[in-house]
Protein backbone atom coordinates (compact mmCIF):
# COMPACT_ATOMS: atom_id res chain seq x y z
CA UNK A 1 0.00 0.00 0.00
CA UNK A 2 2.74 2.53 -0.84
CA UNK A 3 0.90 4.14 -3.48
CA UNK A 4 -1.95 5.08 -1.04
CA UNK A 5 -0.58 8.02 0.34
CA UNK A 6 -0.17 9.68 -3.19
CA UNK A 7 -3.44 8.50 -3.97
CA UNK A 8 -5.23 10.06 -0.50
CA UNK A 9 -3.08 13.67 -1.49
CA UNK A 10 -5.07 13.34 -5.04
CA UNK A 11 -8.41 12.72 -3.78
CA UNK A 12 -8.19 15.71 -1.09
CA UNK A 13 -7.15 17.66 -4.32
CA UNK A 14 -9.98 16.67 -6.29
CA UNK A 15 -12.64 16.69 -3.33
CA UNK A 16 -11.51 20.63 -2.98
CA UNK A 17 -11.60 20.93 -7.16
CA UNK A 18 -14.99 19.29 -7.08
CA UNK A 19 -16.50 22.23 -4.71
CA UNK A 20 -15.80 24.21 -7.05
CA UNK A 21 -18.75 23.76 -9.92
CA UNK A 22 -15.97 25.28 -12.82
CA UNK A 23 -14.24 21.43 -12.88
CA UNK A 24 -17.71 19.84 -12.94
CA UNK A 25 -18.45 22.40 -15.84
CA UNK A 26 -14.73 21.92 -17.51
CA UNK A 27 -15.17 18.41 -17.25
CA UNK A 28 -18.34 17.93 -19.02
CA UNK A 29 -18.77 20.66 -21.20
CA UNK A 30 -16.52 19.84 -24.35
CA UNK A 31 -18.54 16.47 -24.99
CA UNK A 32 -21.76 17.71 -24.39
CA UNK A 33 -20.83 20.14 -27.63
CA UNK A 34 -20.33 17.45 -29.32
CA UNK A 35 -23.32 15.61 -28.38
CA UNK A 36 -25.36 18.50 -29.02
CA UNK A 37 -23.41 19.09 -32.33
CA UNK A 38 -23.15 15.87 -33.78
CA UNK A 39 -25.89 14.39 -32.03
CA UNK A 40 -28.63 16.22 -31.98
CA UNK A 41 -27.53 18.19 -34.88
CA UNK A 42 -25.62 16.43 -38.09
CA UNK A 43 -26.75 13.06 -36.09
CA UNK A 44 -30.97 14.07 -37.10
CA UNK A 45 -30.04 13.45 -41.11
CA UNK A 46 -27.39 10.70 -40.09
CA UNK A 47 -27.73 6.75 -39.72
CA UNK A 48 -24.90 4.11 -38.49
CA UNK A 49 -25.52 0.59 -39.70
CA UNK A 50 -28.93 1.56 -39.81
CA UNK A 51 -29.13 2.39 -36.23
CA UNK A 52 -29.99 5.50 -34.54
CA UNK A 53 -26.26 7.83 -35.03
CA UNK A 54 -27.03 9.35 -31.15
CA UNK A 55 -27.03 5.63 -29.85
CA UNK A 56 -23.39 5.33 -32.04
CA UNK A 57 -21.93 8.51 -31.05
CA UNK A 58 -22.78 8.38 -27.22
CA UNK A 59 -20.29 5.55 -26.17
CA UNK A 60 -17.46 7.04 -28.29
CA UNK A 61 -18.34 10.71 -26.18
CA UNK A 62 -17.63 8.05 -22.93
CA UNK A 63 -14.09 6.98 -24.36
CA UNK A 64 -13.52 10.40 -25.34
CA UNK A 65 -13.99 12.45 -22.27
CA UNK A 66 -12.26 9.15 -20.15
CA UNK A 67 -9.10 9.75 -22.37
CA UNK A 68 -9.56 13.68 -22.01
CA UNK A 69 -10.24 13.58 -18.16
CA UNK A 70 -7.70 10.81 -17.33
CA UNK A 71 -4.40 11.91 -19.59
CA UNK A 72 -4.71 15.63 -18.68
CA UNK A 73 -5.37 15.86 -15.11
CA UNK A 74 -3.06 13.87 -14.65
CA UNK A 75 -0.20 15.30 -17.32
CA UNK A 76 -0.73 18.55 -16.39
CA UNK A 77 -1.18 17.96 -12.52
CA UNK A 78 2.18 16.05 -12.73
CA UNK A 79 3.98 18.59 -14.55
CA UNK A 80 3.11 21.30 -12.69
CA UNK A 81 3.80 19.05 -9.50
CA UNK A 82 7.26 18.45 -10.82
CA UNK A 83 8.83 21.81 -12.47
CA UNK A 84 6.42 24.50 -10.54
CA UNK A 85 5.67 24.08 -6.95
CA UNK A 86 8.34 20.75 -6.33
CA UNK A 87 5.52 19.11 -4.37
CA UNK A 88 6.51 15.30 -7.04
CA UNK A 89 9.79 15.49 -5.34
CA UNK A 90 8.23 14.88 -1.42
CA UNK A 91 7.55 11.38 -3.60
CA UNK A 92 10.80 10.73 -5.29
CA UNK A 93 12.35 11.10 -1.41
CA UNK A 94 9.83 9.31 0.56
CA UNK A 95 11.19 5.38 0.76
CA UNK A 96 8.85 3.89 -1.31
CA UNK A 97 9.20 1.96 -5.01
CA UNK A 98 8.71 4.04 -8.17
CA UNK A 99 5.93 1.76 -9.59
CA UNK A 100 4.27 3.12 -5.74
CA UNK A 101 4.07 6.72 -7.71
CA UNK A 102 3.06 5.05 -10.45
CA UNK A 103 0.37 3.29 -9.07
CA UNK A 104 -0.98 5.86 -6.68
CA UNK A 105 -0.66 8.71 -9.60
CA UNK A 106 -2.16 6.17 -11.88
CA UNK A 107 -5.56 4.93 -10.17
CA UNK A 108 -6.01 8.86 -8.59
CA UNK A 109 -6.13 10.05 -12.88
CA UNK A 110 -8.19 6.90 -13.44
CA UNK A 111 -10.95 7.79 -10.46
CA UNK A 112 -10.82 11.46 -12.37
CA UNK A 113 -11.28 9.91 -15.64
CA UNK A 114 -14.36 7.79 -14.44
CA UNK A 115 -16.23 10.50 -12.64
CA UNK A 116 -16.08 12.79 -15.46
CA UNK A 117 -17.40 9.52 -17.63
CA UNK A 118 -20.18 9.07 -15.64
CA UNK A 119 -21.17 12.62 -16.35
CA UNK A 120 -21.58 11.93 -19.76
CA UNK A 121 -22.71 8.39 -18.85
CA UNK A 122 -25.47 10.00 -16.82
CA UNK A 123 -26.24 12.43 -19.88
CA UNK A 124 -26.07 10.26 -22.60
CA UNK A 125 -28.81 8.31 -20.32
CA UNK A 126 -31.32 11.40 -20.48
CA UNK A 127 -30.45 12.14 -24.32
CA UNK A 128 -31.01 8.43 -25.80
CA UNK A 129 -33.37 5.64 -24.62
CA UNK A 130 -30.37 3.26 -26.04
CA UNK A 131 -28.92 0.94 -23.36
CA UNK A 132 -24.79 1.17 -24.25
CA UNK A 133 -23.47 0.40 -20.86
CA UNK A 134 -22.53 -3.55 -21.44
CA UNK A 135 -19.38 -5.94 -19.70
CA UNK A 136 -16.97 -5.08 -22.85
CA UNK A 137 -18.34 -0.92 -21.93
CA UNK A 138 -17.27 -1.12 -18.22
CA UNK A 139 -14.18 -3.54 -19.09
CA UNK A 140 -13.09 -0.75 -22.15
CA UNK A 141 -13.91 2.39 -19.92
CA UNK A 142 -11.62 1.00 -16.63
CA UNK A 143 -8.84 0.39 -18.83
CA UNK A 144 -8.68 3.13 -20.64
CA UNK A 145 -8.67 5.43 -17.91
CA UNK A 146 -5.86 3.38 -16.34
CA UNK A 147 -3.81 3.36 -20.08
CA UNK A 148 -3.89 7.20 -20.83
CA UNK A 149 -3.25 8.10 -16.70
CA UNK A 150 -0.19 6.15 -17.26
CA UNK A 151 0.51 8.26 -20.63
CA UNK A 152 -0.12 11.26 -18.46
CA UNK A 153 2.06 10.80 -16.13
CA UNK A 154 4.84 10.06 -19.35
CA UNK A 155 3.83 13.07 -20.55
CA UNK A 156 3.59 15.13 -16.75
CA UNK A 157 7.78 13.30 -16.63
CA UNK A 158 8.80 14.36 -20.44
CA UNK A 159 7.77 17.59 -20.34
CA UNK A 160 9.86 20.28 -19.78
CA UNK A 161 7.77 22.88 -18.97
CA UNK A 162 3.48 23.19 -19.21
CA UNK A 163 3.61 24.06 -22.51
CA UNK A 164 4.98 21.54 -23.94
CA UNK A 165 1.90 19.57 -21.83
CA UNK A 166 -0.01 21.40 -24.07
CA UNK A 167 2.05 20.62 -27.40
CA UNK A 168 1.57 16.92 -26.81
CA UNK A 169 -2.15 17.03 -26.41
CA UNK A 170 -2.30 19.13 -29.68
CA UNK A 171 -0.33 16.40 -31.55
CA UNK A 172 -1.40 13.37 -29.94
CA UNK A 173 -4.80 13.29 -27.77
CA UNK A 174 -6.82 15.84 -29.53
CA UNK A 175 -5.95 14.13 -33.49
CA UNK A 176 -6.28 10.47 -31.70
CA UNK A 177 -10.09 11.86 -30.23
CA UNK A 178 -11.28 12.56 -33.95
CA UNK A 179 -9.10 9.42 -35.72
CA UNK A 180 -10.11 6.58 -33.73
CA UNK A 181 -13.82 5.54 -34.20
CA UNK A 182 -14.98 8.59 -31.80
CA UNK A 183 -17.65 10.17 -34.55
CA UNK A 184 -17.92 7.43 -37.19
CA UNK A 185 -17.33 3.75 -37.74
CA UNK A 186 -13.47 3.28 -38.56
CA UNK A 187 -14.02 0.75 -41.34
CA UNK A 188 -15.52 3.98 -43.72
CA UNK A 189 -11.79 5.39 -43.68
CA UNK A 190 -9.80 4.52 -47.21
CA UNK A 191 -7.60 1.57 -46.03
CA UNK A 192 -3.89 3.27 -45.47
CA UNK A 193 -5.61 5.77 -43.03
CA UNK A 194 -7.43 2.82 -41.02
CA UNK A 195 -4.33 0.69 -40.30
CA UNK A 196 -2.79 3.96 -38.98
CA UNK A 197 -6.32 4.69 -36.85
CA UNK A 198 -5.46 0.46 -35.31
CA UNK A 199 -2.72 1.46 -33.88
CA UNK A 200 -4.10 3.82 -32.08
CA UNK A 201 -5.43 2.91 -28.57
CA UNK A 202 -8.67 4.77 -28.43
CA UNK A 203 -9.94 3.25 -31.58
CA UNK A 204 -9.59 -0.22 -29.66
CA UNK A 205 -11.31 1.77 -26.38
CA UNK A 206 -14.04 2.34 -29.38
CA UNK A 207 -14.57 -0.87 -30.60
CA UNK A 208 -14.95 -2.53 -27.32
CA UNK A 209 -17.07 0.35 -25.82
CA UNK A 210 -19.56 -0.59 -28.56
CA UNK A 211 -20.02 -4.02 -28.13
CA UNK A 212 -22.48 -6.13 -26.25
CA UNK A 213 -20.69 -8.94 -25.53
CA UNK A 214 -16.97 -9.77 -26.24
CA UNK A 215 -16.17 -11.57 -29.36
CA UNK A 216 -13.14 -12.17 -31.36
CA UNK A 217 -12.68 -8.33 -32.43
CA UNK A 218 -13.24 -7.39 -29.00
CA UNK A 219 -10.90 -9.65 -27.33
CA UNK A 220 -7.95 -8.48 -29.81
CA UNK A 221 -9.21 -5.26 -28.76
CA UNK A 222 -8.82 -5.42 -25.29
CA UNK A 223 -5.36 -7.40 -25.18
CA UNK A 224 -4.13 -4.22 -27.93
CA UNK A 225 -4.98 -1.88 -24.80
CA UNK A 226 -3.33 -4.05 -21.86
CA UNK A 227 -0.38 -4.25 -24.03
CA UNK A 228 -0.55 -0.72 -24.53
CA UNK A 229 -1.22 -0.06 -20.56
CA UNK A 230 1.25 -2.35 -19.19
CA UNK A 231 4.11 -0.70 -21.63
CA UNK A 232 2.94 2.59 -20.77
CA UNK A 233 3.08 1.49 -16.94
CA UNK A 234 6.55 0.39 -17.27
CA UNK A 235 7.96 3.45 -18.82
CA UNK A 236 6.68 5.06 -16.73
CA UNK A 237 7.96 3.85 -13.57
CA UNK A 238 11.47 3.58 -15.55
CA UNK A 239 11.14 7.23 -15.88
CA UNK A 240 10.08 7.70 -11.80
CA UNK A 241 13.23 5.51 -11.13
CA UNK A 242 16.02 7.36 -13.64
CA UNK A 243 14.67 10.58 -12.14
CA UNK A 244 17.43 13.40 -12.01
CA UNK A 245 17.47 16.98 -11.39
CA UNK B 1 28.83 9.61 9.31
CA UNK B 2 28.00 11.07 5.81
CA UNK B 3 30.42 10.66 3.19
CA UNK B 4 31.15 12.99 -0.08
CA UNK B 5 33.51 11.19 -2.22
CA UNK B 6 35.09 13.39 -5.02
CA UNK B 7 31.31 14.27 -6.07
CA UNK B 8 31.07 15.43 -9.56
CA UNK B 9 27.90 17.18 -11.61
CA UNK B 10 27.65 19.57 -14.70
CA UNK B 11 25.19 20.79 -16.26
CA UNK B 12 25.68 21.52 -20.11
CA UNK B 13 28.70 23.03 -19.74
CA UNK B 14 28.48 24.27 -16.11
CA UNK B 15 30.34 22.12 -13.59
CA UNK B 16 27.70 22.87 -10.75
CA UNK B 17 29.99 20.54 -8.45
CA UNK B 18 33.67 19.50 -8.94
CA UNK B 19 34.99 16.71 -7.00
CA UNK B 20 33.95 17.51 -3.65
CA UNK B 21 34.26 15.48 -0.66
CA UNK B 22 34.08 15.45 2.80
CA UNK B 23 32.89 13.55 5.32
CA UNK B 24 30.61 14.55 8.48
CA UNK B 25 30.55 12.45 12.06
CA UNK B 26 27.32 11.49 13.24
CA UNK B 27 25.70 14.46 15.09
CA UNK B 28 27.51 16.96 13.92
CA UNK B 29 25.80 20.59 12.44
CA UNK B 30 27.96 20.82 9.07
CA UNK B 31 27.29 23.70 7.35
CA UNK B 32 27.77 24.56 3.32
CA UNK B 33 28.88 28.14 3.15
CA UNK B 34 28.59 29.90 -0.54
CA UNK B 35 27.26 32.44 -3.03
CA UNK B 36 24.30 31.67 -5.05
CA UNK B 37 25.55 29.04 -7.82
CA UNK B 38 28.48 27.65 -5.67
CA UNK B 39 27.04 23.87 -5.76
CA UNK B 40 25.54 23.72 -2.34
CA UNK B 41 22.23 22.88 -3.48
CA UNK B 42 23.57 20.26 -6.02
CA UNK B 43 25.58 19.19 -3.01
CA UNK B 44 22.22 18.13 -0.85
CA UNK B 45 19.92 16.95 -3.89
CA UNK B 46 22.68 14.51 -4.30
CA UNK B 47 22.65 13.11 -0.77
CA UNK B 48 18.59 13.64 -1.32
CA UNK B 49 18.33 11.36 -4.27
CA UNK B 50 17.35 13.72 -6.71
CA UNK B 51 20.25 14.36 -8.39
CA UNK B 52 22.44 11.58 -9.86
CA UNK B 53 26.32 12.87 -9.77
CA UNK B 54 28.28 12.31 -13.44
CA UNK B 55 30.54 10.92 -11.39
CA UNK B 56 32.07 10.27 -7.64
CA UNK B 57 29.80 8.44 -4.78
CA UNK B 58 27.94 9.74 -1.44
CA UNK B 59 27.04 7.73 1.25
CA UNK B 60 25.04 8.07 4.40
CA UNK B 61 25.25 5.52 7.44
CA UNK B 62 27.54 3.49 5.29
CA UNK B 63 24.72 3.09 2.99
CA UNK B 64 25.93 3.86 -0.86
CA UNK B 65 22.62 6.85 -2.06
CA UNK B 66 22.47 5.32 -5.81
CA UNK B 67 22.76 2.01 -4.92
CA UNK B 68 20.64 1.95 -2.17
CA UNK B 69 18.07 4.88 -2.21
CA UNK B 70 14.79 3.17 -0.60
CA UNK B 71 16.84 2.21 2.24
CA UNK B 72 18.93 5.91 2.24
CA UNK B 73 15.35 7.84 2.03
CA UNK B 74 14.57 6.15 5.01
CA UNK B 75 17.48 7.97 6.64
CA UNK B 76 16.67 11.77 6.06
CA UNK B 77 14.40 14.39 6.21
CA UNK B 78 14.84 16.99 3.95
CA UNK B 79 13.85 20.92 3.94
CA UNK B 80 14.61 22.40 0.21
CA UNK B 81 14.98 25.69 -0.81
CA UNK B 82 11.25 25.67 -2.51
CA UNK B 83 8.41 25.39 -0.48
CA UNK B 84 6.84 22.59 -1.84
CA UNK B 85 4.00 22.26 0.40
CA UNK B 86 0.69 21.07 -0.81
CA UNK B 87 -0.95 24.87 -1.09
CA UNK B 88 -4.26 23.58 -1.00
CA UNK B 89 -3.95 21.27 1.48
CA UNK B 90 -3.98 21.74 5.47
CA UNK B 91 -1.49 21.83 7.48
CA UNK B 92 -2.60 18.69 9.07
CA UNK B 93 -3.02 17.11 5.97
CA UNK B 94 0.50 18.00 4.55
CA UNK B 95 2.02 16.25 7.73
CA UNK B 96 -0.44 13.62 7.50
CA UNK B 97 0.23 12.64 3.81
CA UNK B 98 4.17 12.60 4.72
CA UNK B 99 3.84 10.63 7.67
CA UNK B 100 2.48 7.64 5.42
CA UNK B 101 4.65 8.44 2.87
CA UNK B 102 7.72 7.87 5.54
CA UNK B 103 5.52 4.84 6.98
CA UNK B 104 5.60 7.39 10.84
CA UNK B 105 4.11 5.44 13.19
CA UNK B 106 1.40 6.79 16.25
CA UNK B 107 0.45 9.95 13.17
CA UNK B 108 -1.73 11.83 15.03
CA UNK B 109 0.21 12.68 18.22
CA UNK B 110 3.84 12.90 16.17
CA UNK B 111 1.80 15.45 13.72
CA UNK B 112 0.41 17.25 17.31
CA UNK B 113 4.10 16.91 18.68
CA UNK B 114 5.62 18.05 15.42
CA UNK B 115 3.39 21.29 15.17
CA UNK B 116 3.85 22.45 19.01
CA UNK B 117 7.80 22.26 18.72
CA UNK B 118 7.37 24.70 15.30
CA UNK B 119 4.71 26.74 16.81
CA UNK B 120 1.71 25.91 14.68
CA UNK B 121 -0.30 23.93 16.88
CA UNK B 122 -3.28 26.84 16.11
CA UNK B 123 -2.81 26.49 12.47
CA UNK B 124 -3.31 22.34 12.36
CA UNK B 125 -6.52 23.34 9.92
CA UNK B 126 -5.53 26.46 7.60
CA UNK B 127 -4.78 25.61 4.01
CA UNK B 128 -0.93 25.92 3.45
CA UNK B 129 -1.36 29.07 1.01
CA UNK B 130 -2.66 30.84 3.95
CA UNK B 131 0.75 30.53 5.52
CA UNK B 132 3.00 33.26 5.43
CA UNK B 133 6.48 32.24 3.86
CA UNK B 134 8.08 31.88 7.82
CA UNK B 135 4.68 29.54 8.45
CA UNK B 136 5.26 27.51 5.65
CA UNK B 137 9.03 27.05 6.14
CA UNK B 138 8.50 26.17 9.77
CA UNK B 139 5.99 23.93 8.42
CA UNK B 140 8.49 22.46 5.94
CA UNK B 141 11.11 22.13 9.50
CA UNK B 142 7.86 20.21 10.88
CA UNK B 143 7.51 17.84 8.54
CA UNK B 144 11.17 17.19 7.33
CA UNK B 145 11.12 16.22 11.90
CA UNK B 146 7.90 13.32 11.95
CA UNK B 147 9.77 10.43 10.80
CA UNK B 148 12.69 11.38 13.18
CA UNK B 149 15.47 11.12 10.86
CA UNK B 150 18.93 10.30 12.28
CA UNK B 151 19.88 12.85 9.19
CA UNK B 152 18.65 16.12 8.45
CA UNK B 153 19.11 18.19 4.96
CA UNK B 154 18.47 21.51 5.09
CA UNK B 155 18.72 23.61 2.01
CA UNK B 156 18.99 27.47 3.01
CA UNK B 157 16.61 26.62 5.85
CA UNK B 158 15.94 30.48 6.71
CA UNK B 159 15.63 32.19 3.30
CA UNK B 160 13.39 35.07 3.50
CA UNK B 161 12.56 35.12 6.80
CA UNK B 162 12.87 37.97 9.37
CA UNK B 163 15.10 37.88 12.20
CA UNK B 164 12.63 37.08 14.54
CA UNK B 165 11.36 34.03 12.79
CA UNK B 166 14.84 33.20 11.68
CA UNK B 167 16.07 32.81 15.20
CA UNK B 168 12.97 30.32 16.04
CA UNK B 169 14.74 28.11 13.26
CA UNK B 170 17.65 28.32 14.48
CA UNK B 171 16.21 27.19 18.09
CA UNK B 172 14.12 24.24 16.45
CA UNK B 173 17.70 22.94 14.71
CA UNK B 174 19.59 23.57 17.88
CA UNK B 175 16.98 21.46 19.76
CA UNK B 176 17.15 18.77 16.97
CA UNK B 177 21.09 18.56 17.30
CA UNK B 178 20.25 17.99 20.78
CA UNK B 179 18.64 14.88 19.92
CA UNK B 180 21.75 13.37 18.40
CA UNK B 181 20.46 14.16 14.44
CA UNK B 182 23.23 14.92 12.02
CA UNK B 183 22.47 18.27 10.13
CA UNK B 184 23.74 19.38 7.04
CA UNK B 185 22.85 23.07 6.23
CA UNK B 186 23.15 25.16 3.08
CA UNK B 187 23.53 28.87 3.60
CA UNK B 188 24.64 31.88 1.94
CA UNK B 189 24.26 33.70 5.67
CA UNK B 190 27.57 34.32 7.58
CA UNK B 191 25.69 34.81 10.90
CA UNK B 192 23.70 31.44 10.63
CA UNK B 193 26.45 29.49 9.51
CA UNK B 194 28.47 30.77 12.65
CA UNK B 195 26.37 30.26 15.41
CA UNK B 196 24.64 27.31 14.11
CA UNK B 197 27.59 24.85 12.57
CA UNK B 198 30.25 23.14 14.45
CA UNK B 199 32.20 22.61 10.94
CA UNK B 200 31.68 24.80 8.07
CA UNK B 201 32.94 23.41 3.99
CA UNK B 202 32.95 26.73 2.27
CA UNK B 203 32.04 26.21 -1.18
CA UNK B 204 33.14 28.51 -4.29
CA UNK B 205 32.27 27.57 -8.34
CA UNK B 206 31.85 23.61 -6.93
CA UNK B 207 34.78 23.14 -5.50
CA UNK B 208 35.40 23.05 -1.65
CA UNK B 209 37.88 25.60 -0.68
CA UNK B 210 37.96 25.08 2.96
CA UNK B 211 36.67 23.24 5.95
CA UNK B 212 36.80 23.36 9.62
CA UNK B 213 35.21 25.05 12.56
CA UNK B 214 34.11 28.61 12.46
CA UNK B 215 36.72 29.40 14.68
CA UNK B 216 39.75 27.48 12.91
CA UNK B 217 38.73 29.14 10.08
CA UNK B 218 38.44 32.51 11.25
CA UNK B 219 42.35 32.45 13.10
CA UNK B 220 43.25 31.31 9.48
CA UNK B 221 42.39 34.39 8.11
CA UNK B 222 43.61 36.44 11.33
CA UNK B 223 40.76 36.91 13.85
CA UNK B 224 40.21 41.12 13.91
CA UNK B 225 39.97 43.30 10.57
CA UNK B 226 40.92 46.93 10.75
CA UNK B 227 38.66 48.83 7.95
CA UNK B 228 38.36 52.25 6.46
CA UNK B 229 36.67 53.71 3.61
CA UNK B 230 39.37 55.40 1.70
CA UNK B 231 38.92 58.77 0.01
CA UNK B 232 37.72 57.06 -3.48
CA UNK B 233 34.81 55.77 -1.66
CA UNK B 234 36.97 51.97 -1.68
CA UNK B 235 36.97 49.61 1.54
CA UNK B 236 40.16 48.81 2.57
CA UNK B 237 40.82 46.51 4.85
CA UNK B 238 43.69 45.37 6.95
CA UNK B 239 43.67 41.47 9.10
CA UNK B 240 45.67 40.75 12.15
CA UNK B 241 46.38 38.14 14.30
CA UNK B 242 45.79 39.86 17.20
CA UNK B 243 43.86 42.64 19.01
CA UNK B 244 46.97 44.83 20.07
CA UNK B 245 48.27 44.46 16.36
CA UNK B 246 44.56 45.77 15.02
CA UNK B 247 44.89 48.82 17.71
CA UNK B 248 48.37 49.54 16.68
CA UNK B 249 47.40 49.04 12.84
CA UNK B 250 44.43 51.45 13.18
CA UNK B 251 46.29 54.06 15.27
CA UNK B 252 48.55 54.36 12.29
CA UNK B 253 45.78 55.24 10.32
CA UNK B 254 43.28 58.33 9.29
CA UNK B 255 39.82 58.84 11.68
CA UNK B 256 36.69 56.85 10.66
CA UNK B 257 38.29 53.53 11.27
CA UNK B 258 36.69 50.43 12.48
CA UNK B 259 37.95 47.45 14.38
CA UNK B 260 35.93 44.16 14.28
CA UNK B 261 36.00 40.61 14.55
CA UNK B 262 36.72 38.48 11.55
CA UNK B 263 33.96 36.52 10.25
CA UNK B 264 33.60 33.78 7.75
CA UNK B 265 32.70 36.62 4.88
CA UNK B 266 36.45 37.60 5.55
CA UNK B 267 37.35 33.74 5.30
CA UNK B 268 35.38 33.70 1.93
CA UNK B 269 37.11 36.64 0.80
CA UNK B 270 40.59 35.99 1.61
CA UNK B 271 40.10 32.34 0.31
CA UNK B 272 38.25 33.06 -3.36
CA UNK B 273 39.04 37.27 -3.29
CA UNK B 274 35.12 37.38 -3.72
CA UNK B 275 32.54 38.31 -1.68
CA UNK B 276 29.33 35.66 -0.65
CA UNK B 277 26.07 37.38 -1.27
Amino acid sequence: MEWYPIFLREMLLFRRKLLRLGYLFSAMVVPIIYLVVFGFGLGRSVSIGGGNYLAFLIPGLVAMSSMNNSYNWVSSALNLNRIYFKTFQVFVQAPIKPSAIMIGEVFAGMIKGLFASVLIIAVGIVASSASFITVPFVAALMINCFLFSNLGVITGMVSKSHEDTATYTNFFIMPMAFFSGTFFPVDRMPVAIKYVMYILPLTHTNILVRKAAFDYEGVVSLAVLILYAVAFFCYGTYLIRNYSE
Amino acid sequence: MIEADKLSKSYGRVRAVNGVSFAIPNGEVFGLLGPNGAGKTTIIKTFTTLTKPDSGRCFIEGIDVAANPIEVKGLIGVVPQENNLDRELTAYENLRIYSLLHNVKEIEAKIDGALQVVGLNDRRDSLAHHFSGGMQRRLLLARALLPEPKVLFLDEPSIGLDPQIRRQMWDVIRKTRIEGRTVVLTTHYIEEAELLCDRVGILAKGELVALDTPAHLKAYVGEYIVELIDPDGKLVQHICKTREEAHIVAKQMTNGVTVRKSNLEDVFIKLTGERIE
